[in-house]
């Protein structure tokens, strides 16, 4: 949350929120995103700016204006995917309307195929593609270094290193991007995204849009067009390149001569901790690189240093000048850096800190009490088969006790994964595929297209927790809610499936577990493909639902631990040492009463209290 | 009552809360950034957000003072650890400064999850606690929040017995606490504040 300094003119924002910020001082018109962590919070926070300062969002097609008398002023939207968001953003951008598209790194992948030719087209309004990466994984399934995007594509690219450059450098970009006619890509990483420091706040300057202009020859990217449009890109990046040399993005900072450092990002302030005193080029582009200015940097101090996070990007690009670095190329390539991990690279003699205490329990995240995902998940595992999955809060069902998750590639991939097994071992009887709501609209549903067309049988479930859970919450097609909580035209998943040719479509509440079971059963043994959905409101959601708090009789509890198989939080082994027959206990200040232990209790010892309370 | 930093004349103070996912440990943080704000301090705080808020460790972190860097507290450089609950506050003890300080809540959480062969809570955690510290504060966190009308106010407890070691103004506190809660919560964590700040 924003927290305001007493200053009116000052703030203490995340990284995501001072991006928010800048795009809307910059006049940003359009913005869109689909949820990601760490990128999540950059549309949500824009959403709060244009509540706050009154902008009017945009309204519905069917009852707005005309385009040249519309009241639009800025509108921000949960696009159903990372392509989408960047197709609209250049349309945006194409008929003159600053742009900003947000995503995690890996929705940069999703979004590769118009970014590659947007860089082709350029721009009319600004077009800025925030891409958060996340070293060491807290929330991803890689830790793909997206800095290589950069050159790949021939856009240039910012990195900020707290929250005032992440501010800052959102409206340098906008500027960037209409002067040099490219999208430009602005990466942050996990401590950029979600650490705090002090802002400065300006006002909002409109800009107006242009409106769309016919000019095929900059826009229809045929092969005769696309060809000068190339020549054009490579044009864009020597003229970068040369701006780059003086930009005040990139600076040096005079320290001690002995020690110099070339560094962008988070990765600076680690290393203004560990060495205060060296000599800094600090890098705020990061695409093109300043050669000339890297030479004269390189000359001025005696020992060189890249100090980079993941992939050696800076490291390779500064040796390949035929600059000579005062270190091997052993820096860590796996996880993120740590001011201690710079410390150490740099040859710091500070004797290292304490170690870590041992023998500690791990305590990984999992699923909530009453979770939906776990009543499905829990029928699926009492039903042996092959998991394939995707990504979301149900990824978690991987961990020990449930285990009911086989595979996990990217969005979408469960559909067509469990095509591929199929029709590599012939079957679909052993196994379903389970995606969520908000992952299917996402990239679920082309696949599905393929198993129907290409005679597939494979039984998907769809996990409808009616949100975006594991980000946060966010509406998205199927909730029939706008990223303002706006009613809207509700997207059916039953009904699209049917039209798309699924023949057995059904809907469970996955809390019956006897039903669910049945339904899975038939699914698979079916020579047809099937679609079950699984409904459940996320529990997260649905905190003023009525309690009645489960608990176990003791004199008819058999101690077999099955109850105990489904990992839920609220369910708590008492069972004292050297005895085989386990003991449990339901704690009622967590228990969601969905009663899916009760279903799974053999002896029939786990009973509703009655005893109606909310938390 | 409030009682001076462990050292004041180094620059920054560094905080890190500790505890369970959805303990309002986010929360927490953002009062005490909000706190050293008000006091006119630079503040830089870091948090984590996405899958490991699901019941799973959580750390956020508070540095404030003159001019600060990184956003992450060096290990070895914490001056204060608080700990929403004994395991998550054993499990971040090694990076306090020699002299550091623990402000824990005696609650303990069985983790949700057990993967086979993981160690079992360890039935000795106080005494372990007690042994990686100097300085252990052991706070009935749940008892004083229900004292002061809810029991889920106990990260605000913890957040009043930091305040006695804390050398920013009452008035901050009261502010930063008005300014992050709801209006319907404020009264209620403002007593809670109050024992914590009092607690001995």
């Amino acid at each position: 949350m924003a927290t305001t300094a007493p200053s009116a003119t000052c703030a203490l924002l995340s990284g995501d929120e001072a991006i928010a910020r800048g795009a809307f001082e910059a006049g940003v018109r359009v913005a869109t995103a689909y949820p990601g962590t760490p990128s999540t919070q950059i549309l949500e926070a824009i959403i709060e700016e244009s509540r706050s300062r009154g902008v009017e969002e945009s309204k519905r097609p069917s009852d707005s204006s005309p385009i040249a008398s519309s009241p639009l002023r800025l509108h921000a939207e949960w696009s159903p995917n990372e392509k989408v968001a960047l197709e609209v953003g250049v349309g945006a951008s194409l008929a003159g309307a600053r742009a900003l598209v947000s995503m995690k790194h890996v929705g940069l992948n999703v979004a590769s195929d118009p970014l590659m030719t947007a860089s082709y087209v350029g721009v009319r309004g600004g077009l800025v593609i925030v891409t958060a990466d996340d070293p060491g994984m807290f929330s991803s399934q890689n830790e793909q270094d997206n800095r290589h995007y950069a050159p790949f594509a021939k856009v240039p690219m910012l990195e900020p290193a707290d929250s005032q450059e992440a501010k800052d450098f959102t409206i340098a970009a906008f500027e960037l991007s209409e002067r040099f006619d490219t999208p430009v890509l602005l990466r942050i990483t996990t401590r950029i995204a979600h650490s705090n420091s002090l802002v400065q706040l300006g006002e909002r300057t409109e800009h107006e849009p242009s409106g769309f202009v016919c000019e095929p020859a900059k826009t229809v990217m045929v092969p005769g067009n696309a060809r000068r449009r190339h020549e054009l890109v490579e044009a864009r990046t020597i003229a970068l390149a040369k701006y780059a040399e003086s930009s005040p993005l990139n600076r040096i900072e005079k320290g001690d001569p002995l020690i110099g450092v070339i560094c962008s990002g988070v990765v600076y302030q680690y290393v203004k901790e560990a060495r205060p005193k060296a000599s800094f080029l600090k890098l705020g582009m990061t695409w093109p690189l300043p050669e000339k200015l890297i030479r004269r940097f390189a000359k001025s101090v005696e020992k060189l240093y890249v100090v980079e996070e993941l992939d050696p990007y800076l490291e390779e690009q500064v040796r390949g000048m035929g600059i000579a670095l005062a270190h091997k190329p052993t820096a860590p390539r796996t996880g993120e850096l740590s001011p201690n991990a710079v410390a150490r690279f740099l040859g710091s003699r500070k004797k290292p800190g304490r170690a870590p205490a041992q023998g500690l329990p791990p305590r990984p995240p999992a699923l909530c009490p009453g979770c939906g995902h776990r009543a499905l998940l829990t029928a699926v595992k009492r039903l042996k088969l092959f998991v394939s999955g995707d990504i979301g809060c149900y990824t978690l069902g991987v961990q020990p006790p449930l285990q009911t998750m086989d595979t996990c590639i990217c969005m979408g991939a469960s559909v067509s994964v469990a095509h591929g097994v199929e029709k590599a071992t012939g079957r679909s009887d052993n196994m379903v595929a389970v995606i969520g709501d908000s992952t299917f609209v996402h990239s679920g549903i082309t696949p599905l297209i393929d198993i129907v067309y290409n005679k597939g049988t494979s039984t998907v479930i769809i996990l409808d927790n009616e949100t975006t859970a594991m980000t946060g919450h966010q509406e998205h097609p199927a909730t029939g809610k706008t990223a303002g909580r706006e009613p809207t035209t509700r997207l059916s998943l039953e009904d699209l499936c049917r039209a798309i040719g699924v023949p057995h479509v059904s809907v469970v509440d996955p809390y019956d577990l006897k039903k669910t079971r049945e339904l899975i059963k038939a699914a698979v043994d079916r020579d047809e493909p099937s679609v079950i959905i699984a409904r459940r409101r996320c529990v997260l959601l649905d905190r003023d639902r009525l309690r009645h708090p489960y608990r176990v009789e003791a004199e008819r509890c058999a101690g077999c631990g099955q109850c105990l198989s489904h990992g839920c939080p609220a369910i708590a082994d008492v069972t004292p040492k050297g005895e085989r027959k386990k003991q449990v206990r339901i704690l009622p200040q967590l228990c969601a009463s969905c009663g899916v232990c009760a279903a799974i209790c053999p002896s029939n010892a786990i009973v509703a209290t009655g005893v109606a309370g909310n938390e | 009552m409030s009682r001076a930093c462990p050292e004041r004349s180094r620059k920054v103070t560094n905080i890190a809360i500790a505890g369970v996912g959805g303990q309002g440990i986010v929360l927490a943080s953002d009062v005490v950034a909000e706190a050293a704000l008000c006091a006119g301090h630079q503040v830089k705080k870091n948090e984590v957000h996405g899958m490991a808020q699901r019941g799973g460790s959580v750390v956020s972190e508070i540095r404030f003072g003159d001019r600060i860097y990184s956003p992450l507290i060096p290990d070895g450089d914490v001056d204060v650890l608080v700990g929403l609950e004994l395991l998550e506050a054993l499990r971040h003890a090694h990076r306090l400064r020699p002299d550091g300080l623990i402000i824990a809540d005696e609650l303990r959480l069985q983790p949700a999850v057990r993967p086979p062969g993981a160690p079992e809570y360890p039935p000795d955690i106080v005494d372990r606690l007690r042994a990686s510290a100097e300085r252990v504060v052991i706070v009935p966190a749940a008892e004083l929040a229900a004292e002061a009308g809810n029991a889920r106010a106990a990260n605000t407890v913890l957040i009043g017995v930091l305040s006695q070691h804390l050398d920013l103004p009452r008035e901050a506190w009261h502010t930063a606490l008005r300014s992050c809660l709801r209006p319907s919560l404020v009264e209620v964590n403002l007593k809670a504040f109050e024992l914590g700040q009092r607690h001995v």
